[in-house]
């Protein structure tokens, strides 16, 4: 693994659990200990039933979705992407709760989403990309299942 | 809809009495608050006031760079309470607008002074820099809080922002990227008839547009207002002392703002909290001003990015869900056809620069003022949007009382 320039996410009291199983290649969707729907991101106070006292369990998700949307990005704002220029963002509804959303790369074929034919509708599975010791972010590629 | 709108009990009763607008460049020769300086002193002149009539102060401060940039009082952001202290005022009220729709939120503070009679004459202004450098980069090596759930996965910027709800429209509507060409054509033949504007007497072709490459797809850069230096003012009093002052007075009618009520990650604007949370502004801009869409001689919609026009013709019920690329490949906002909407006449921000809903303001006050000079249009009620539907709002304006 190659020392990324690219931002890490830094954990903080509500959030370590998800990036914790995320290090180890698990997506974790929060739950709110009130009202029983996930949020993302999380908050002091769960966007649903609006408690100040979320007290969020972290469970593992499918981590399978459809994409509700896509852009290719060819130059970034941020550094460290330069090496994966051109690369897919896909914004991802996931199964588990309608409207339930992630934004992240598509790791499949970058660059070119007419190769793949990328389109709203299909269907993905995250993935990791790992860019430090313990630091791994979630990403997705096509689902073909 | 209701047209009474007895709730509304400052409508027409407060007004714009004079402006001014300074060059917009890509960078200044002089700093960003001796501009604001000299266009303060400049539209209080217009208004036939004194610097010493002034006692209300009022705008937004936000610089809308999602880069490292610093926000300095005077330099690169200028505050309602700068200005006031520079010109040597202690004013009776002054306040700054937090939040997006930073144009009607301003209006809003200067109708709402007006009327409550915190102040009398209310000096509004919008400052606006270009720092050096690339405007959105940002060295960051950490993304704590809210952007840890976007930064390290590659989501970042307006530009990632808009292009998502774009595809979504491009997709579910069967639109073409290419007909996106007429409003950025449009916007920008106006602008070139502004002699203020930073793309004066330099209008763009079709050709021109389609040649350039995408940046975030759909998006490419004749889609984004481009950053600028540049600073407009203007002066608000009550409509009855604005009968002894030499312009004629623009009243405000109404305006209109609103949030979505759902979390989202940062920057993430799917079409739909778009639209709907924008139909319910629209709805609270026909209530407050007490006019139909119908009555808007001269509506102005937002277009930092040109997306941002279909949604708002879509909002406002020019046309229905989906339907703006048909109006616009249709040549629907022509401004100079006769049955154009002339929703672009002021060049917009795409136009003009990236002065946030002030060239939407400006059209509408030049416009209904009666000083908009060789492009003098017939127009008595006007609308000036900016932002995006579901995070800006809008304001309506009337040169009748």
């Amino acid at each position: 693994m190659s020392a990324t320039q690219r931002p890490l996410p830094v954990p903080d009291e509500q959030s370590a659990p998800f990036w914790d199983a995320a290090a180890k290649h698990v997506l974790t969707m929060a739950r709110c200990s009130q009202c029983g729907a996930f949020s993302l991101p999380i908050d002091i106070v769960c966007d649903h039933c609006h408690t100040n006292e979320p007290n969020y369990s972290f469970e593992p998700v499918s981590g399978r979705g459809t994409v509700r949307s896509w852009t290719v990005i060819r130059q970034s704002f941020l550094p460290g992407f330069e090496d994966v220029l051109p690369f897919v963002l896909v914004d991802v509804e996931l199964d588990e709760q309608a409207d339930l959303r992630m934004v992240a790369r598509l790791l499949d074929d970058t660059g070119a989403p007419s190769r793949v034919g990328l389109r709203i509708g299909m269907r993905v599975a995250v993935a990791f990309e790992d860019l430090a010791p313990g630091k791994s972010v979630p990403a997705f590629v096509l689902d073909e299942s | 809809m209701s047209r009474s709108g007895t709730h509304n009990r400052a409508r027409n009763e407060v007004a714009i009495v004079g402006y001014a607008q300074s060059m917009v460049r890509r960078h200044a020769e002089q700093p960003l608050g001796a501009i604001a300086i000299d266009t303060a002193k400049s539209a209080i002149a217009d208004a036939g006031l004194t610097v010493d009539q002034i006692d209300g102060f009022v705008g937004s401060a936000l610089f809308p760079t999602a880069g490292a940039h610093a926000a300095i009082d005077g330099v690169s952001i200028v505050t309602p309470h700068w200005l006031a202290e520079r010109l040597g005022v202690n004013p009776r009220y002054a306040a700054g607008f937090q939040g997006f729709g930073q144009i009607p939120g301003s209006v809003a503070l200067a109708v709402n002074a007006i009327a409550s009679g915190a102040a009398d004459y209310v000096l509004m202004h919008r400052a606006l820099h270009n720092p050096v450098g690339q405007y959105h980069a940002n060295p960051m090596r950490e993304a704590p809080g809210p952007m840890q759930w976007t930064a390290p996965q590659g989501f970042f910027g307006p530009l990632a922002m808009i292009a998502l709800p774009y595809t979504e429209y491009l997709e579910r509507y069967g639109a073409r990227r290419e007909t996106m060409a007429a409003v950025v054509v449009e916007a920008r033949k106006n602008g070139a008839r502004i002699p203020w504007s930073y793309w004066h007497d330099r209008p763009l072709t079709a050709e021109e547009y389609l040649a350039e490459p995408t940046i975030a797809d759909p998006i490419g850069r004749f889609d984004c207002d481009i950053p600028v230096d540049g600073v407009a003012t203007f002066v608000f009093t009550s409509a009855e002392r604005a009968r002894d002052l030499p312009n004629r007075p623009v009243h405000v009618s109404g305006f209109a703002m609103g949030q979505p009520t759902h979390r989202r990650l940062m920057l993430h604007w799917p079409l739909d909290d778009i639209m709907a949370t924008g139909a319910e502004t629209a709805g609270r801009l026909w209530e407050h001003a007490g006019v139909a869409r119908d009555d808007v001689d001269l509506p102005q919609v937002y277009d930092g990015f040109s997306p941002f026009v279909y949604f708002w013709l879509e909002v406002l019920g020019y046309c229905g869900p989906g339907e703006a690329h048909e109006l616009v490949e249709a040549g629907g906002i022509d401004s100079d056809a006769p049955d154009g909407l002339p929703v672009l006449s002021g060049g917009g921000a795409l136009g003009n620069g990236r002065m946030h809903g002030i060239p939407q303001m400006l059209e509408c006050y030049l416009q209904l003022s009666g000083r908009a000079g060789e492009r003098q249009r017939e127009a008595t009620v006007g609308l000036a949007c900016h932002a995006s539907p579901h995070y800006g709002g809008a304001v309506v304006y009337s040169s009748e009382a």
